[in-house]
């Protein structure tokens, strides 16, 4: 009895590490990484196909891609980042990097700057950005700027004819009106922007102040959220943007657009977004400047879209590097990725282009250029607790949005919460 | 101790691949959120002790906290009794002896199975939304629509809706605890003439009082844990003006949006406290509503 008891213990002690031992990772054979980025149908498209082109390119290196859209992405980074299992290559934003590089997630390049990744094509500061306490952390693939994507068609239907490289948002105003009343309402002139704090930016810019301080506390102030939302409250009231129910959904994807669906004839994008809101519809598209109040300074500035970073969890430091410079370098590669993730900033990678690109990449192009003597400075740094502020602005705009809340008392109150948003996050 | 380990240890081995799971899967999580929850931890860096900071917090300072609770209370109000009330209706239809009994049991059980489904909660957005099925239905009875989801008056109601069309499990229970009535306290009903009416309240609800008790508990705990419809339908945010805003997405928002682990574990806590208040006064009430056949008294 005794013994078979023994003997069945021991058998169970067995199948039981047997049932474990495969938990463990078998070690690859292959070298690969990991690369993680958010995108959108073409985006994607795009880059698996320079996946593709660094396949073949480099036979003994996997590369498996990870994408997702913008709201998720940065949901499933923080879980990655947590559970110490970052992917090694990863597409990042201005309004995060601080956010991670802080916490120690992202890898310092400097090392391999010339001795792996060649940035000697870049264009001097471009990568001024992505450059954090005098370390080098995201490589800068795109530049781009705000912009008003506008239906052309809509437009020239309206008779509207207007500079919309110097356009005030007087003229804007007036653009809504004569496409509301020229489409009978079918069409109204723009998605009501209020809840954007991306063209928010550009508002508070205008008077020579930023979101945030150079030591990362608010520099907008109640007056500038107070005016901003009662401009765009005045068009909502007048019935020349787009209704309350289509404003209050917040970061909607590309194809939920008014612009895109036909609703209204404009939006905000990123210059680099433009082509992705072309693919989606019929009617030409137009890249306009964020129209600003008369009399007011440069608001636009010039960022890198996205960085390419390399994480903490990195395994092959080589390979990464190897598909970094890839990316920044191989004419093919950036021929593939076209303007999506921005303009290139280098003249190797621009020229290399130059040849691939469509009607709508030719406006942005333009645009682009016409837009470089309106820029100004890059902003101060976003603090820890940006996001959140960001969320704070959509949330209490809400409420402004659906008439819960008059815009000054709701202006006051955001400045409040995004106040204690920060102090909270940076303690 | 070693007689004892001798006598039960074929037993503990049987035991094992539970006992495994629990104790690292299960046990060891709680109790390192238990620990967290008195710290801040942004998941990158180590864990700060930060003492009872996270509470004080919570329930000084933090308005969305306490936003987050009316929303998730609001909703258990609603919901669960009219999730009971759904399934009870629906398992005494069922109760009348079809023959295809076996078939409808699934078709109604089969929103259970679905409802908690990211496709469901896509689907409640677009039915719900301005242009959706919903507004269509009631344009035709010449009632004007709105967005119901973008509202932040109805936007919850629509989710309340959504959780009483998720009445499967309840359902079968009630369905088995009707099966469980001696017929022959309805056959003295009948003869005595009493209504329908009557021998639902009289009968009915009496003889099934512990089935409606467990269901109950177990509704009310699964209430307080809604998360996915809201989340989907909410873009992961509580938008529009935190009308959404229930208290797993606060808390998911906090850990994994906002990177305050030690604030969310702290939130877990107190909302594992809730549950187990409501779940102690359940029982506590229990003695004067529910009664057993065979206990005596």
């Amino acid at each position: 009895m005794k013994l078979t008891r023994r003997l069945f213990l021991g058998s169970m002690g067995t199948a039981t590490a047997a049932t474990i031992l495969p938990a463990f990772p078998a070690f690859a054979q292959d070298r690969s990484i990991r690369h993680f980025w958010w995108g959108n149908p073409t985006r994607d498209k795009n880059t698996f196909n320079v996946i593709d082109l660094f396949q073949g390119a480099n036979p003994g290196i996997k590369v498996s891609g990870e994408t997702i859209g913008w709201g998720d992405y940065w949901t499933k980074m923080a879980t990655q980042t947590a559970g110490g299992n970052m992917a090694d290559v990863i597409q990042m934003a201005h309004t995060f990097i601080h956010e991670y590089v802080g916490r120690g997630a992202i890898k310092p390049l400097d090392e391999f700057v010339g001795n792996g990744i060649d940035l000697s094509n870049y264009d001097a500061g471009a990568n001024d950005v992505g450059t954090i306490d005098g370390k080098l952390y995201g490589i800068n693939i795109g530049s781009t700027t705000q912009a008003i994507p506008y239906n052309i068609r809509a437009f020239e239907d309206a008779g509207i004819d207007v500079d919309t490289l110097a356009w005030t948002t007087e003229d804007l105003a007036a653009a809504c009106a004569a496409i509301t009343e020229k489409s009978g309402g079918a069409m109204t002139g723009s998605e009501d922007l209020s809840l954007y704090l991306e063209n928010f930016e550009v508002w508070v810019r205008s008077t020579g102040r930023d979101l945030y301080s150079e030591d990362g506390k608010l520099e907008m102030t109640a007056e500038d959220v107070q005016s901003y939302w009662e401009f765009w409250g005045g068009l909502r009231d007048a019935g020349f943007v787009e209704g309350k129910d289509a404003t209050v959904i917040l970061d909607k994807g590309m194809a939920d657009l008014g612009i895109t669906k036909g609703t209204t004839a404009m939006t905000f994008r990123y210059a680099n977004q433009v082509g992705a809101v072309q693919s989606l519809m019929t009617d030409p598209v137009g890249a306009a400047r964020v129209p600003q109040r008369p009399g007011t300074g440069n608001g636009h500035y010039v960022l890198p879209s996205m960085f390419l970073c390399m994480t903490r969890d990195v395994g092959d430091i080589d390979a990464a590097n190897a598909y970094i410079d890839f990316w920044i370098n191989n004419p093919e590669a950036l021929k593939s990725l076209g303007i999506d993730r921005g303009i290139p900033p280098s003249q190797m990678g621009r020229d290399a282009i130059e040849p691939t690109l469509s009607d709508v990449d030719k406006n942005v192009v333009a645009f682009f250029g016409g837009v470089q003597d309106q820029v100004g400075p890059v902003p101060n740094a976003t603090p820890k607790g940006a996001g959140e502020v960001r969320d704070a602005f959509m949330r209490t705009g809400t409420d402004v949005v659906l008439g819960n809340m008059p815009a000054d008392e709701a202006a006051g109150q955001f400045i409040q919460d995004a106040e204690s948003i920060l102090i909270r996050a940076n303690r | 101790m070693f007689r004892f380990l001798r006598r039960n240890a074929a037993g503990y081995v049987f035991l094992s691949p539970w006992l495994v799971g629990f104790v690292f899967l299960a046990l060891g999580p709680i109790l390192a959120s238990l620990y967290m929850s008195f710290t801040r931890y942004d998941m990158v860096s180590p864990p700060v002790w930060d003492g009872l900071g996270n509470y004080q917090y919570m329930f000084e300072h933090d308005r969305r906290f306490w936003k987050a609770l009316q929303v998730t209370f609001t909703f258990v109000a609603f919901s669960v009794p009219l999730r009971l009330a759904m399934a009870l209706g629906v398992a005494m239809l069922l109760d009348k002896g079809l023959r295809t009994i076996g078939l409808y049991r699934a078709i109604f059980y089969l929103p259970s199975l679905l409802g908690a489904s990211i496709a469901i909660a896509l689907l409640w957005r677009e039915m719900f939304g301005v242009d959706g099925v919903v507004n269509g239905a009631l344009a035709m009875i010449g009632i004007e629509g709105r967005g119901w989801i973008t509202d932040p008056d109805t936007s919850l109601y629509t989710i309340v809706i959504l959780a009483m069309w998720q009445f499967g499990s309840p359902m079968l229970i009630f369905l088995a605890g009707l099966r469980g009535i001696p017929r022959d306290l309805y056959e003295a009903a009948e003869i005595d003439g009493t209504s329908k009416w009557r021998q639902f309240w009289r009968i009915t609800l009496p003889m099934l009082a512990p089935v409606v008790f467990f269901n109950l508990v177990l509704q009310t705990i699964e209430a307080f844990k809604t998360f996915t419809s809201a989340f989907i339908i909410s873009n992961g945010t509580g938008a529009p003006a935190d009308s959404l805003l229930f208290y797993t997405v606060y808390l998911f928002n906090e850990a994994f949006k906002f990177f305050r682990m030690g604030y969310a574990s702290a939130l877990a806590w107190v909302l594992l406290i809730i549950i187990a208040v409501f779940t102690a006064l359940a029982f506590a009430t229990s003695k004067y509503w529910v009664h057993y056949e065979n206990e005596r008294d």
